[in-house]
């Protein structure tokens, strides 16, 4: 389904629910309010204080001298390094992809250490998925787990899980809906589920679904740690008698398993008895998308090595993840789309980055930024240039630019940046 | 020159898991070199009872560093609020700063431990929150 969009609304790409109800006041082309977005919407669309301006070697020079030094870069490495893209619309992804062919480069993105993995499982079809409009529509039994969307995505429980009227929920959540969140400490999402939070230790979320699977087995629950088993128990039943059941996957639950096995057995578990989706709280406007995009051309999500020369040879595996490839400091140049690693990698990690070229392309500075040899200032998605992107739940979103892009301020879309370097290849 | 000085300051073991903050991820969209975004990234969450033990109270600089010792950071200490006791479990907010402690170790696997970082917490006996620069 493509959502079309009245002409009026605009689409904020500040988070992967990618909100398509956002107007704003314009004077002379430059956004000066936002309404209805969230606090980082609103941010996001207002724009950075720090714009980043093309440079070579921290020298201001013109965009093209700066697109030329980024090719030249390019050509001379032997084992590059394309990551980041989750800011970046379907368009942009795809030239990327084509780029590392192109030049044999090793392509990741953010999903290699966040919800690469619970992707995988709904691109595999191993568990069953569902839009946010069902959820909306349907969902009786909401569960946020390791997930803290008042933070993360301020509006995902009033656009589309728990407060609204849905075609099936009419009487919303004050008697047509339950949610319940688990998590390791009362957030702020945990707060909204009242007597249904339910706050495990540290790490314990394999043993709380074991013990969940057996009390949906009609089993006593045990857990190893201090846990009132009727809690489980009233959990089990909730879950058991759902009419559309949703599980949101939050980071805190991805990081403290080691696979997927123990949610894949609950989802099986879960679809024996009810009705259970899956959707993962994705960050980036557009992480989903680039793992569409890979998988589309590679039946990979992320973690690829493509051959030089060898349009069709792609290698794939842990390796050529961006943590293990710096780790192992196996690149020796790198492009980083939309995404700032010195801030979001582990500093020891990330440190490999300080040895080797590195070119940005993004609308604002970072920390990468501040330490490239080549930065190309971009175009703003859904602000400064328009394209598509799949929300979290896999949905395809259409967006045209808000400001006038006839203006003579607007920067160049990372889609047409990545061309003009491939031509300068 | 106080005897004091010469003591070891107590230190607190902690497991510190990141968090995403709101107010933080909307400052970091305006900006990421603000003071503004210093303020709400440098910050340690902890139990009330673990912040007595060091010795400090809530505001006061804290030092952590990772039990690898390869990274350390000087932070700001803050009750984290959860009605819940959580000793030797403390909260940061997902920023350069928590990234200085994270392990580079992954066993191979790609994935960073971002929500488990084994660390101590120490007094910075008012030494300044730690710059980010590289």
């Amino acid at each position: 389904m493509v959502i079309l969009l009245n002409e009026n609304y605009h689409v904020c790409t500040g988070c992967a629910l990618l909100c398509d109800d956002i107007e704003v006041v314009i004077d002379d082309n430059v956004i000066t309010e936002v309404k209805t977005a969230c606090r980082k919407g609103v941010s996001r669309i207002k724009g950075c204080n720090e714009p980043m301006s093309p440079t070579v070697e921290g020298q201001q020079v013109d965009i093209d001298v700066a697109i030329g030094a980024a090719a030249d870069i390019l050509k001379n490495a032997d084992s590059p390094l394309i990551f980041g893209l989750g800011n970046s619309t379907d368009g942009a992804q795809k030239k990327a992809i084509e780029l590392a062919k192109q030049i044999g480069a090793v392509l990741d993105d953010t999903s290699s250490f966040c919800q690469g993995p619970t992707l995988e499982v709904i691109f595999n079809e191993t568990v069953k998925s569902c839009t946010l409009d069902d959820v909306r529509n349907k969902a009786d039994v909401i569960v946020y787990w390791g997930a803290d969307p008042s933070n993360s995505h301020p509006r995902h429980l009033s656009k589309f899980s728990y407060f609204p009227r849905g075609q099936e929920r009419q009487r919303g959540w004050e008697e047509d809906r339950t949610m319940i969140t688990i998590d390791i400490r009362k957030s702020h999402t945990a707060k909204i589920s009242g007597d249904k939070f339910h706050n495990i230790p540290l790490q314990a979320d394999e043993e709380f679904i074991d013990a969940l699977i057996d009390a949906l087995s009609g089993k006593v629950p045990k857990v190893p740690f201090e846990y009132d088993p009727k809690r489980i128990l009233e959990l089990a039943n909730i879950l058991k008698n759902a009419k559309f059941g949703i599980i949101f996957v939050g980071l805190g639950l991805v990081y403290s398993l080691d696979n997927m096995d123990p949610i894949v057995k609950l989802m099986d578990k879960l679809n024996e008895l009810s009705n259970f989706h899956l959707i993962p709280m994705v960050g980036h406007y557009n992480m989903r998308g680039f793992n569409q995009n890979m998988f589309n051309e590679t039946g990979h999500l992320n973690r690829v090595k493509f051959e030089k020369g060898n349009n069709t040879k792609v290698q794939h595996g842990a390796e050529f993840s961006i943590v293990e490839s710096l780790n192992e400091k196996k690149v020796d140049a790198a492009l980083i789309i939309g995404s700032d690693p010195l801030s979001s990698l582990p500093r020891a990690v990330a440190d490999h980055l300080l040895n080797i070229p590195v070119i940005t392309i993004d609308p604002c500075e970072t920390f990468t930024s501040r330490k490239a040899k080549v930065t190309i200032p971009s175009a703003l998605s859904g602000v400064e240039c328009g394209g598509s992107a799949i929300r979290m739940d896999g949905e395809e979103v259409k967006f045209e630019p808000i400001v006038d892009v006839k203006s003579q301020t607007i920067r160049p879309s990372d889609e047409e940046i990545l061309t003009r370097i491939m031509e300068a290849l | 020159m106080g005897f004091g000085q010469f003591l070891a300051a107590p230190e607190q073991k902690v497991t510190i898991v990141t968090y995403r903050d709101i107010f933080q991820s909307a400052v970091m969209e305006e900006g990421r070199f603000s003071e503004e975004y210093l303020k709400l990234s440098a910050v340690i969450k902890m139990d009330a009872a673990d912040i007595k033990k060091l010795g400090v109270k809530e505001g006061d600089t804290v030092v952590v560093k990772n039990n690898d010792n390869n990274g350390k950071v000087v932070v700001r200490v803050e009750n984290s609020g959860y009605d819940a006791s959580h000793s030797e479990i403390a909260y940061m907010p997902n920023s350069p700063w928590s990234n200085a402690l994270v392990s580079a170790d992954t066993g191979g696997s790609g994935v960073p431990q971002y929500k488990k970082i084994e660390a101590t917490v120490s007094s910075a006996k008012g030494e300044s929150v730690t710059t980010i620069g590289f």
